[in-house]
């Protein structure tokens, strides 16, 4: 059946539920397909840290029975996908990425998984992270760091960098990341895919492994906005054992995508990237001049799709990335406090430094965060109340080389995610274009619980922009065996 | 950028905070003196006042405490 087709893995999620709804395709010549681009692959990419072929066959045969017998469980219904490997799975090795936890056997499943799962979503393995989501690449950990799909020898960002090389290079159907501070936004942006940062409160937290409990977010990554769609459909809705998780209805975000956004009025934020980068964090992070083309060409296609832009202006881009990092920092250590006095070597030295930070900020330090915090929320709340949607940069240039990426580069160079993770706000990577044959982004931010906001935007973008259609040479049909 | 506190306050500091030097070791403690410039920074940030403005007494944090239910 797959024949018909071509290469079932060529297709975009929606696209392969389709064709599995229309009898097309088959979930395990599906699942058969990412396994060998995995086994061919992923030698040089690095993507999955675990491939559980045998269970992943097993759950695509069980799937395929229950559709042809009329049990379909939805859209995603025998669709592979990958984990970052702080989900937790159970009976399945989660470790975190860390020597911490290297034989770490979960005894309970990630509510998302358990969602994703019960939607009828394969498990191809587990995905490669920063050690818990913060330290990479470390080339000192037990899994070598994820590559870039586009280019290898460069950096896919973290620390959800495995599954966006996977998503990207075709070895999964779409992923799962985490997002504390741009963890599924940066990856997404040089990877060349869709990631999405839900609000604060959408999607369940339980059973990933916290590193900054109130700033840590859940969510997909995937080939295309419609795909993101159709992911979040899956996982939304209230978590009463997350005290995170918010009691809201979840709308039909695939009702949410149209080809035009007449009327739409969206906020640009321009300082950030053309003022505050370099005022704030240095030369370093001076956007190139083919980012901002790109940005400005973008926000062109938002007009010519029928949205209303104007500039606004918040505070300095350090004002946003610096509290979110304290606030990360203080949580985080916290958090690891025990394990860093009493057996630091276990740490790679990526996590070990980074987080370290935090023995050195007091409780003042924290509130004060907390408090500038909610003047920042309250700055942000105020310019959605007079405009739909907010857009702004994301990484202002290509992905660097992989053994460019130093311990502080994190401190160094402008955060241009941040902002959203200390308001909370949901906020979509949509690839604009191409530096060096390097993927580029912008982000796409919305009032709390408006994901359907961004996602419409975004799919309007994305259908008008036609970038998603250029795929890494990686991604390519393997050669017919 | 600032430079990183000398390598005597952080030896205090770093006691206050109960990391020890020999468990640590030599590279990565001082990889973590490094990086003390940037607790600087975000410290100074944390209460710059927002557009000019001081931050008042009663300015309240975000806050992240809600009654658990049982």
């Amino acid at each position: 059946m797959a024949q018909s087709i071509g290469d079932p893995t060529q297709l975009s999620l929606a696209g392969a539920s389709r064709a599995i709804t229309e009898g097309a395709l088959s979930p395990v010549a599906l699942t058969e397909g990412y396994l060998d681009r995995i086994a061919a692959l992923d030698g040089e990419l690095h993507s999955y840290v675990l491939v559980l072929t045998d269970e992943a066959l097993t759950a695509a045969m069980a799937a395929e029975a229950d559709i042809r017998a009329g049990r379909s469980r939805g859209k995603l219904h025998g669709i592979p996908i990958g984990l970052k490997d702080i989900y937790k799975t159970r009976g399945i090795r989660t470790t975190a990425g860390s020597r911490v936890y290297l034989d770490h056997v979960p005894e309970e499943d990630a509510e998302t998984w358990v969602r994703l799962h019960d939607a009828g979503a394969i498990l191809l393995g587990k995905q490669e992270t920063h050690e818990f989501a913060i330290g990479g690449p470390d080339f000192t950990l037990p899994f070598p760091p994820a590559r870039n799909p586009w280019n290898t020898e460069h950096y896919p960002a973290g620390s959800s960098s495995g599954t966006a090389a996977a998503v990207g290079a075709h070895l999964c159907a779409a992923g799962m990341g985490s997002d504390t501070g741009g963890s599924i936004r940066g990856p997404a942006a040089y990877c060349g895919i869709v990631g999405l940062k839900p609000t604060y409160g959408r999607l369940s937290r339980r059973g990933v492994f916290p590193l900054s409990y109130t700033l840590d977010h859940c969510g997909p990554l995937t080939r295309t906005v419609e795909d993101c769609a159709w992911m979040l459909q899956a996982l939304a809705g209230h978590d009463p054992k997350d005290p995170a998780s918010v009691d809201m209805p979840v709308p039909d975000y695939a009702r949410a995508l149209t080809p035009r956004i007449d009327g739409l009025s969206i906020g640009v934020i321009r300082h950030w990237h053309e003022e505050d980068a370099v005022a704030g964090f240095g030369p370093e992070s001076t956007p190139s001049p083919a980012y901002i083309a790109a940005f400005d060409a973008a926000c062109r296609t938002l007009e010519s799709l029928g949205a209303r832009l104007r500039d606004i202006r918040l505070s300095p881009l350090l004002d946003y990335a610096d509290t979110n990092r304290l606030i990360m920092l203080s949580e985080a250590f916290a958090l690891h406090e025990t394990d860093f006095r009493e057996r630091p070597h276990l740490f790679g030295r990526q996590m070990f430094a980074r987080i370290g930070l935090g023995a050195f900020l007091s409780a003042a330090d924290y509130v004060e965060a907390m408090r500038q915090r909610r003047e920042l929320c309250l700055e942000m709340a105020g310019a959605l109340g007079e405009v739909d949607l907010i857009v702004s940069a994301n990484y202002t240039g290509p992905a660097p080389r992989i053994d460019a990426v130093g311990t502080w580069g994190v401190f160094e160079r402008a955060s241009y995610t941040a902002p959203y993770n200390i308001t909370g706000l949901p906020a979509l990577s949509v690839p604009i274009g191409f530096e060096d044959a390097l993927p580029l982004a912008f982000q796409i931010a919305a009032r709390p619980f408006d994901e359907a906001g961004v996602l419409r935007a975004g799919f309007a973008f994305e259908q008008a922009a036609g970038i998603y259609r250029q795929q890494p040479p990686m991604a390519a049909s393997l050669p017919a065996r | 950028m600032s430079e990183p506190i000398s390598a005597e306050r952080f030896a205090y500091i770093a006691q206050r905070a109960g990391l020890d030097p020999e468990k640590i070791g030599a590279e990565r403690f001082e990889e973590l003196r490094q990086g003390t410039r940037f607790v600087e920074r975000m410290q100074r940030t944390v209460r710059r006042p927002l557009g000019g403005q001081p931050r008042e007494r009663a300015a309240e944090p975000a806050h992240i405490f809600v009654h658990p239910k049982a």
